[in-house]
């Protein structure tokens, strides 16, 4: 019964969709129209001095909406620390087999370098701080389920994460402010003298790698810590 | 060749949420929607959006997958299936 009222919800739903996707123009939407696509792709990389355009978007021009989400972030940690309360100490698991440490042994420092790279490489390549520091935080995770959370906390102290997502979140605000003090407005990148450099070198884009970093810093300690407070237990139970 | 390849992605996509919702067990509904994200990961990648393609990766695949498996464990559905 269950399954049929799910089927045809999904039907239905499905035909929404579909009848969605017939009133967009078919010729039209794969071409860029509009002033503000056109612009971005003329003049983006002069503008920003970012080779991958989607982090020139999301850390010049709409920069201010990034600071936004990583304030969700922030929030949705806040949320769930108050909600898993705290006084609860690390469940002492011991993890899974010896076979499986040793595997994860191996791949952990590639996996850590994988996320420095997507995080410093942000204005060149695909990636940017969201998704570097979220490898960061699967690292983490990695390690809470493979070798137990004792170790991941005796590894990566709790208090240490907590402030590196507060620091990270003060160091994304003064990156902002460093504008202000130029007397331009708040987040501005190039305009505000930040040093633009080549475009395509690991220096260069501005602001950009410093946004990335500290974005990286913040989802992975974030997230990791959303994780933690999810798998401890109370001293007395279990 | 690439719309070849999206219409086999697209019907595993298919398959993999199909699953997701009709799977008795909330475990195995789980990890149907990890592979539906990892698939996901992959149009993304054909469409030629490698930015959200990896976001995609590693949130959809990677991290709700171990965020719902912990709250299964933590909930009544997953101690029935697995006591500690």
């Amino acid at each position: 019964m269950k399954k049929a009222v799910a089927l045809v919800l999904m039907l239905l739903l499905g035909a929404c969709l579909l009848s969605a996707l017939s009133g967009i123009p078919q010729a039209e939407y794969r071409l860029l129209h509009g002033e503000a696509p056109a612009r971005i792709v003329q003049h983006g990389m002069d503008d920003t001095g970012a080779v991958n355009l989607v982090t020139g978007v999301l850390f010049d021009y709409r920069s201010f909406d990034t600071l936004g989400e990583s304030t969700v972030i922030f929030t949705a940690v806040a949320g769930i620390m108050m909600l898993f309360l705290p006084g609860q100490v690390p469940l002492a698991g011991k993890g899974l087999s010896s076979m499986a440490k040793r595997s994860v042994d191996l791949l952990l420092p590639f996996v850590l370098i994988v996320g420095l790279y997507v995080i410093s490489h942000g204005h060149i390549s695909p990636g940017g701080g969201f998704q570097g520091g979220t490898i960061w935080a699967t690292l983490t995770i990695l390690m809470c389920i493979v070798y137990g959370t004792q170790f991941e906390s005796q590894f990566i102290e709790y208090d240490a994460k907590k402030t590196l997502e507060s620091a990270a979140a003060v160091a994304l605000l003064l990156v902002g402010a460093v504008a202000l003090f130029a007397g331009y407005p708040f987040l501005s990148n190039l305009a505000a003298g930040f040093p633009g450099g080549t475009p395509g070198q690991l220096v260069s884009a501005g602001h950009i790698p410093w946004l990335n970093a500290a974005v990286g810093m913040k989802v992975a300690a974030g997230l990791s810590l959303i994780f933690f407070s999810m798998v401890k237990k109370k001293s007395g139970e279990g | 060749m690439e719309s070849a390849l999206i219409s086999v992605l697209l019907v595993f996509l298919l398959g993999a949420a199909s699953a997701a919702v009709f799977f008795d067990s909330i475990l195995n509904s789980i990890i149907s929607l990890g592979v539906f994200g990892a698939l996901m990961a992959a149009v993304f990648v054909v469409y030629q959006a490698p930015d959200v393609a990896m976001a995609q990766a590693v949130v959809g695949a990677g991290l709700i997958t171990s965020f719902f498996v912990v709250t299964l464990s933590k909930t009544s559905a997953g101690a029935k299936s697995e006591p500690e």
